[in-house]
This record gives structure tokens, sequence and C-alpha cells, in this order.
């Protein structure tokens, strides 16, 4: 039999009913759809994740107060803890050899007015050394140095989003605004840094000295999280033992009790994020694979209806020659047709939405062609799969009853 | 070329068993024109599903070019329908929003080979029973006697010894039935061997032989001039 020539004249047959066979493919279409979408996703945030960390400083660890438990792929302190403290800062810095610099922060969400505006945001007291840490950079104005924090001067560089919810287009450099009730002279603005990777709005906030913090506004002597830079990112393993060493000694922790800390590297939190797409992975496969199989099923019953309504057709080829293996070729081609047509459907709907969600959350649309290919190849396996119990079904007609069906 | 003894079928449908053919014996010889005739129900369409290797019978033997059909498997049979037989039927069967030379093509895809003159010799077909205006046309638009022209071409283009024709007019004005029956007679001076199948005297005037089928067999034949 020829082949090619055989399904050139079949397929014409197919083509009448197009909204039937498109709606029949509707499970396999979405099951690739939703791979190609998800699977972009996934390398969507991790580019992202990875460009925040970038941001943050790779060698940069964060101690919190207390313990820090990783739920859903975001760090949460479990409770408050006053063991913290500004001093405790100094002593890493003082007895470590792999860091470069410890910088205590207490932060608080206080209402902030100028004017007859307001707006609730978080403050952060800390020291001046958190500029290099953290990689802030300044829009206008300056920042505090060592000795505007010693002194406890009441002076706030604001974040970008601050500025606009109560400044609007107005310069803030050298005006006052009220924290609580304490008033604070704006001395700079800080350049936007966008979202971290919670999502959470990093120009939200107002930095201020972290004495000022402490005596005035938070009335509190402990603080909740110390930022420590490593000398190099290789150093980091040694940092952050020496950091764990330092604290735990100051805390004056017994060999065996639990630290009253947590040190969070910022790999592990990559890791974290990692592990947690790598469940929300295995949660999409399942319901592409599932999307998958009710697909191959549309497909199995597109065909056996296709079959019943082409049983003349099929003892009209047997009686001119047809064997049952060319029935058999002719409606496997058929659903092979159709799947791989969903297949290609898919994957082009799924890579069309997934550069729109890229788009709109503002990360590098990527997509590995092995992903692609595994997709083809899956559909070409269900086509296969659940085109051949209908395809031996047709090439098992009887001839003459198939003729004579009417 | 074709030799059947005392050949028997029976249908079993539940307990009920229908015997059609009881004993059927006749030959033809290549080139030969034969009707077979019989009133309705009598077992001439079984007997040409049986001649046309598309039913087996329930015993008895048949003989085609000296072949035994019962030594052959499924696969043979095709090739077989294939290559030696070209079937008419009284419902033309053609499938439906196929072109008509589409249609025609249809035995040269289950054919050894897909000769490269294909397109041509249906169109040479279609033109010789009249059609040359009409290949692209779809069964739907087509008349009753035309749709049988197109079955008849295609019964041609894997140029077969034997044509099967059951009641190729039943269905048909007696303005198309003269033509299918003229082309029908043509093909015999071309050659072919021609099993016609009808109830109707005045069809099976045209074959040279008529054999009549009455209780499941054979029980006259007649020699026309
Ligand atoms: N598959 C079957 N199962 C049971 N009985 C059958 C079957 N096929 C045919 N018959 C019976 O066999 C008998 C002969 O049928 P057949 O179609 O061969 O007659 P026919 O001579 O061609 O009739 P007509 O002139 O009406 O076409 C009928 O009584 C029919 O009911
Ligand atoms: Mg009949």
């Amino acid at each position: 039999m020829n082949i090619t020539k055989n399904i050139i004249i079949s397929q014409k047959i197919l083509l009448v009913h197009k909204v039937r066979t498109v709606l029949s493919l509707s499970g396999i279409i979405i099951g690739i759809c939703a791979v190609m979408i998800m699977v972009s996703i996934g390398k969507g945030t991790e580019a992202k994740i990875i460009s925040q960390i970038t941001k943050m400083g790779s060698n940069v660890l964060v101690v919190n107060a207390g313990q820090v438990k990783i739920i859903a792929g975001r760090a949460r302190q479990t409770k408050s803890v006053t063991t913290l403290e500004p001093r405790d800062a100094l002593s890493i810095i003082a007895n470590s050899s792999n860091i470069n610099y410890a910088v205590p922060a207490q932060n608080k969400k206080l209402q902030v007015k100028y004017g007859n505006l307001n707006t609730t945001t978080n403050i952060v007291g800390t020291t001046a050394d958190i500029l290099k840490v953290r990689n802030y950079a300044l829009s206008k104005g300056k920042f505090f140095d060592a000795d505007e924090d010693k002194g406890s001067r009441r002076v706030a560089v604001l974040g970008q989003t601050v500025v606009e919810n109560i400044f609007g287009q107005e310069n803030p450099v050298g005006e006052m605004i009220r924290i609580g009730r304490v008033p604070f002279e704006v001395i700079g603005v800080l350049a936007p840094k966008g979202l971290d990777m919670n999502g959470a709005d990093q120009d939200d906030q107002i930095v201020i000295p972290l004495k000022t913090a402490l005596r005035r506004l938070f009335n509190l002597t402990y603080i909740n999280a110390i930022y420590v830079q490593a000398t190099d990112i290789t150093s980091m393993g040694r940092a952050e033992s020496e950091t764990r060493t330092v604290l735990r000694e100051a805390h004056h922790i017994r060999t065996g009790k639990p630290d009253d800390f947590t040190v969070q590297n910022q790999v592990s939190v990559l890791e974290a994020q990692r592990e947690s797409s790598r469940t929300f992975t295995l949660l999409i496969s399942a319901i592409a694979a599932v999307s998958l199989l009710v697909g191959g099923i549309g497909i199995m019953a597109i065909m056996l209806i296709s079959i019943k309504e082409r049983i003349k057709e099929i003892g009209i080829r047997r009686a001119v020659g047809a064997k049952k293996s060319d029935i058999l070729i002719q409606f496997l081609a058929e659903s092979l047709l159709l799947s791989i047509g969903g297949g290609i459907i898919g994957i082009i709907l799924g890579i069309t939405i997934a550069v729109i969600i890229a788009i709109f959350a503002n990360w590098p649309f990527s997509l590995s062609l092995n992903v692609v290919a595994i997709s083809f190849l899956s559909t070409i396996i269900m086509g296969i799969l659940f085109g051949v119990y209908p395809a031996q079904k047709a090439a098992q007609l009887d001839i003459v009853k198939a003729l004579q069906f009417e | 070329m074709i030799e059947l003894k005392n050949i028997t079928k029976s249908f079993q449908n539940g307990t009920i068993k229908t015997d059609v053919l009881k004993d059927v014996t006749f030959g033809v010889q290549r080139g030969e024109f034969v009707a077979i005739m019989g009133s309705s129900g009598n077992g001439k369409t079984t007997l040409m599903n049986i001649l046309g290797c598309m039913l087996k019978m329930s015993g008895g033997s048949y003989a085609l070019d000296g072949v035994d059909i019962e030594t052959l498997d499924d696969d043979q049979l095709s090739d077989l329908r294939n290559k030696k037989i070209g079937f008419v039927f009284q419902s033309f069967n053609l499938l439906d929003g196929t072109s008509a030379l589409d249609n025609v093509l249809l035995p040269l895809v289950y054919a050894e080979e897909y000769p490269d003159d294909a397109r041509e010799r249906a169109t040479q077909l279609l033109e010789s029973v009249g059609l040359g205006d009409r290949i692209h046309y779809k069964p739907g638009e087509l008349s009753g006697g035309q749709h049988q022209r197109v079955a008849i071409a295609r019964a041609l283009v894997n140029d077969p010894a034997i044509i099967l024709a059951d009641e190729p007019t039943g269905n048909l004005d007696s303005e198309s039935v003269r033509e299918i029956m003229d082309i029908l007679k043509r093909l015999h001076k071309q050659g072919k061997t021609i099993i016609l199948i009808t109830h109707d005297i005045n069809i099976a005037r045209y074959a040279g032989r008529t054999v009549f089928l009455r209780d499941g067999k054979i029980y006259n034949e007649e020699v026309s001039k």
C-alpha cells in the first residue's frame, strides 16, 4: 500500500468535522499547554530569584533572632526573641576573620505623616554599613553616617514607594515627617530596588539610624536581624560557623541546646525555593499526566465515533483490496495526526501564554527545547496508545456487513 | 476460470439457522458474460460475496484461476480482490466527500505499487464512461447513473480479469440502465469476464449465458445467442 497516498485520500474526511475534532483534542491541548506554562513559570521565578540574590549580595548571611522556618518557600520567624542585641554585631566583627561587616537591624511597621498625607510603612533601624552590605544606592540626598547614628539623630532615608505615597512629585529632601509621633528630617531617597524574592516591595520602607530607632521610636533594646557580609563567596561557610560560634558564646548557650537565632545563607534560600518549586513541578506533572490521559481517552472516543460513521467506507476499502493492516495503519495514522495536531496547538498556545505571563511578571521568558521535545513525543505516544484499540476494531470489521451498513 | 463445486452457505443467528445456498455448482470460462438470476432473497448477493472472496462459504470448494480459495489467508484474499476482481454494487458504494477521480484511484492505493500514471489512467477510464468533464465532482454532485459509471471506472482501474456486478442497474432509470449495460457489453467485447447478478430477465439478456438460482440451488442454465 502507498501510505502517503492513502492518508491524503482519507484525511480529507477528518476535516469535515472540524469543531468536533478540535473539541476532542482539548484534553491534549490543555495538558501540553499546562506543561509549557508551568515549566516557563518555574524557570522565570528561578531567574528572578537569582537576580534578587545578586542584588542582595550573594556573600551575605542573614542572622535572625529566634528560629526561622521555611514555610512554603518563605522564611518566617516563629516567635519574637529578645536575646539578639546590637553588641552581638560588634562581637561578630571582632571575633572573626572571614567577615567584612555585621550590620544590626530592627524593624517595625509604623504610620508616617507628611502634612495631611500619611502611610504605614516598614521602619528599619540600622547602621550606615547597611549601604555596603545590601547594595543600597541613593537617588537623592545622602545616607546617615556613623556620627548621626551615635548621636541618635532624627534623620530618615525614604524608599521610593514611601516618597510616592506621601510626597508625590515633591522633593522630600530637607522636609520634616512624623514617624509615629516623632519628627524626622528626610535626608535622602533610596534608589528603587523592586520586589524581593517573596514578592514584597523593597521600596516601601524608611531607613533610620539604629540607635534612634531603638531609643526614640521602638523603645527596645534588642534587634531582630544582623546582616553579615563574608569576605567573599568562597568563605561563606566559614563566615557562617564563625557567626554561630560567636553568638552562641555571647548568648551563653550550652552545648546540646539549640540556637536562639537562625543564620540564613542566601544560597540555601535559593535551595529552599528550588525545593518548593520541585514540589510544584511534581504537582504540575501530575495535572499534565491526568489531562494527557483524558486527552488520550478523548482521542480514543473520537476515533471510535469516526469509525462508526465510516463503517461503510471501511467495507469499501476492504472490498477493493485493503488488508486488515492497511485499515489499522490508516486509523492509527489518523489518531496520530489528531494527537500531534493537538500537541502542536498546545505547544503554540502554551508558549504564547507563557510569553504573556513573562511580560507581565517581568521575568525573562525561557523554555528548554527538551520540554517541548518531550511534550511532543508524549503526544505521539498518546496517539499510538489510544489509537490502537479503535484502529484494531476497524481492521477486524466484517467486510460484507460493513459494506451493507447504512 | 471460476470453478464452484457443491457450495453451501448458512447463517447462524442465535438459534435460528438459515440455509441460503444449499448446493451450488457451476463454472465460468475466461471471457464469458454470465448472468445469475433469481428472485429477491434467493441468495444472489450471498453468492456474489463468496465469488468476490469477501465471505467464507460453509462447504464446497471454490477455485479461481486454479487456486483453491480455502488455502488463502486474509491478506492473500485482499490481494486477490485487488488484482483480479472489480466490484460493481447496486448501491454504488462510492466514498462520500471524495472526488470521482480519488474514488477511481482507491484500488490503486492498495495495489502492490502505486503506478506513476495512476491519475492519467483513472482520468482515461472516467472519460471512457463518459465522465471526462466530471472527474473532480463528488458523489453528492453526481446522478445515480453517473455514480455507477464512476463505480465501473473504479472496478476497472487495476485491470482485473473479472467484473462482479450485483444488480448494477437496480437503482437506475431506464436511460441509465441502457448506458451501464452498454458499457458492460463493451467490456465483455474487450475480453473481460463478467458475472452479472439480476432479477430482471431483460437485463439478463445482455449476457451470453444465464444461470438460475432457486432454493439455494442452480436449477437451469440457458444459453442465449
Ligand atoms: N448475515 C446474514 N445473516 C443471516 N441471514 C442472512 C445474512 N445475509 C443474508 N441473509 C439471508 O440470506 C438470504 C439471501 O440473501 P441475499 O442478500 O443473498 O439475497 P438476494 O438474492 O441478493 O436478494 P435481493 O435480490 O433482494 O438482493 C436472505 O433471506 C437473507 O435474509
Ligand atoms: Mg442482493
